[in-house]
């Protein structure tokens, strides 16, 4: 992989402890060799933002991370812990630390948004107490700024309001680590833009890790400490969003040629 | 699903079928028994599977009884039987034309109903968030849906035999006069444990097959919108299928048990 050397920014540089890291990751489907090399450490409060183009993997990578998908080779550690030799427990326990926002923002559609954010409070934290799951509900719709719509369906909301509650579902269990799985797909630019400063806040405010899939380069500009490209299966280029801008790499040219 | 991981045909991809199944059984029983049982989504589901499918069954059910009456009675005024015709409809409709008219009407509308909202639940990433964030998804989808069903059907069906033996005696009537308790003394006079036992303990099979398919071909469904159509269609004539198996299955147990 060609890394681009430049410092980053003094106010976003993190810590250096690693929290996920992956190794030789390789996963094929049938005959399709989807990942073929992927090799990514990525140290507390840091985002890194994964860019490349539609079907290249870069959601199989994420779905490995979280067990949801056992990779055919290569090792996945999170928080030190082997993901791919964790029993159904350990992947449990491991799943209540990692929070996943879905493209679709996957809300239940049979349930109102507070049931839909109560859900992991009863079902995952098991919390009782119904004023305290009221008082969570309440804070994490103000977190998205939609505490009107606590008692719509999914049905009511539009694609950005689903985004956003689905975001305020999966920081619910305050989560240490973050993976957006294309947040800004499919919106319009303003709510696009709304979107990816909402992640930067949700991470200051709940200090996450965020590992975050898109090809939206707004979004990338606006939430990455750091970028890696993807292409054919392995990752090809990183760096800041600034350096790979003025990289002279092929594949990182193709995705940085119309940001003036 | 394993066959559609690894790309098999043929009969490969059967074997891998069975297998899915029998690891899909398997986390249904283990979930029946670990974690808590989720009681309001299971009386959610009752209802749901239960009472909205009341009308159609009781509607088939009564038609279904008038219409054995009406075509009966010629065949039983040629052999001066006709006294015969409450004993004839009650045998037939509780050992066998009530449970599996009322299971085909189930697998109709129950199991395409859950096929198509699992499959659905699927292709929109809504089962993928629940287990992603650690919640389980087979004890709130799989666990109580399969139970449901297995606990309602055999409740249908006896709704079910009921309205179609009122049925009857209205349909009687259009051509004899029977008297109400001459009818019924003459249907409850005619039949006995070996009726209606093993009619009702099939029913809580085919109840369990309904459900299972249902939620099988639902919760295995592809990531495509056709998929959810694909799994609301074969969940139907799968479940079709193993009513007659079942049903096959029965009446050879039975004939053992009680007819010798």
């Amino acid at each position: 992989m060609e890394e681009v050397k430049e410092q980053k920014k003094a106010a976003s540089k993190p810590k250096n402890e690693v929290v996920i890291s992956i190794k030789g990751l390789k996963k094929s489907f049938g005959k399709k060799r989807v990942l073929t090399d992927i090799n990514l450490e990525v140290n507390r409060g840091e985002n890194v933002v994964v860019l490349g183009k539609s079907g290249q993997g870069k959601s199989v990578t994420i779905e490995c991370l979280v067990g949801m998908l056992v990779p055919d080779a290569g090792s996945v550690k999170v928080f030190g812990d082997e993901v791919t030799e964790m029993n159904e427990k350990q992947l449990k326990e491991l799943r209540m630390k990692i929070g996943f926002l879905f493209q679709s923002g996957a809300l239940f559609d049979s349930m109102t948004v507070r049931e839909n954010l109560e859900f992991p409070l009863t079902r995952v934290l098991k919390i009782k107490d119904e004023d305290e799951i009221d008082k969570r509900v309440k804070e994490a719709l103000e977190g998205v700024g939609l505490t009107d719509a606590i008692d719509k369906l999914p049905s009511d909301l539009s694609g950005g309001m689903r985004k956003r509650i689905g975001l305020a579902r999966t920081l619910i269990i305050k989560p240490e680590i973050m993976l957006y799985d294309e947040p800004t797909t499919g919106l319009d630019p303003i709510t696009s833009r709304e979107i990816s400063e909402l992640i930067l806040e949700m991470r200051k405010k709940y200090k996450t890790t965020s590992i975050i899939i898109t090809h939206d380069m707004e979004c990338a500009r606006i939430t990455s400490d750091r970028v890696v490209i993807m292409d054919e299966g392995k990752y090809v280029a990183e760096g800041t969003f600034e350096s790979l801008h003025k990289s002279n790499n092929e594949i990182a040219k193709s995705f940085f040629k119309d940001i003036s | 699903m394993a066959e559609q991981e690894l790309e098999l045909t043929g009969w490969r991809k059967w074997l891998a079928s069975i297998g899915d199944q029998c690891v899909f059984f398997s986390r249904f029983l283990r979930n029946i028994f670990t974690g808590g049982f989720e009681w309001s989504e299971f009386v959610r589901q009752c209802y749901e599977i239960g009472y909205r499918s009341m009308m159609l069954v009781g509607i088939t059910s009564f038609i279904m009884g008038a219409v054995l009456i009406l075509q009966l009675r010629p065949s039983m005024v040629q052999f001066g039987q006709e006294g015969m015709l409450p004993k004839t409809l009650a045998v037939s409709l509780i050992r066998e034309i009530g449970p599996v008219i009322t299971a085909l009407i189930c697998a109709g509308k129950i199991a395409s109903g859950i096929g198509a909202e699992l499959g659905s639940m699927k292709v929109t990433e809504q089962i993928d968030a629940m287990e992603v964030s650690g919640a389980n998804p087979v004890q709130y989808l799989v666990v109580t849906r399969i139970l449901a069903v297995t606990f309602m059907v055999p409740l249908l069906t006896i709704i079910g035999d009921v309205i179609g033996l009122i049925g009857g005696f209205i349909a009687l009537n259009f051509t004899d006069s029977v008297s109400y308790s001459l009818y019924f003394n003459k249907i409850v006079a005619s039949i006995d444990y070996s009726d209606f036992l093993p009619a009702f303990v099939k029913t809580i099979f085919f109840g369990f097959a309904i459900g299972f398919v249902g939620c099988y071909k639902g919760f295995n469904s592809n990531k495509g919108t056709e998929s959810v159509g694909v799994a609301a269609n074969s969940a139907v004539v799968t479940a079709s299928l193993w009513v007659f198996v079942i049903d096959a299955l029965a009446v050879q147990i039975t004939s053992i048990l009680f007819y010798r």
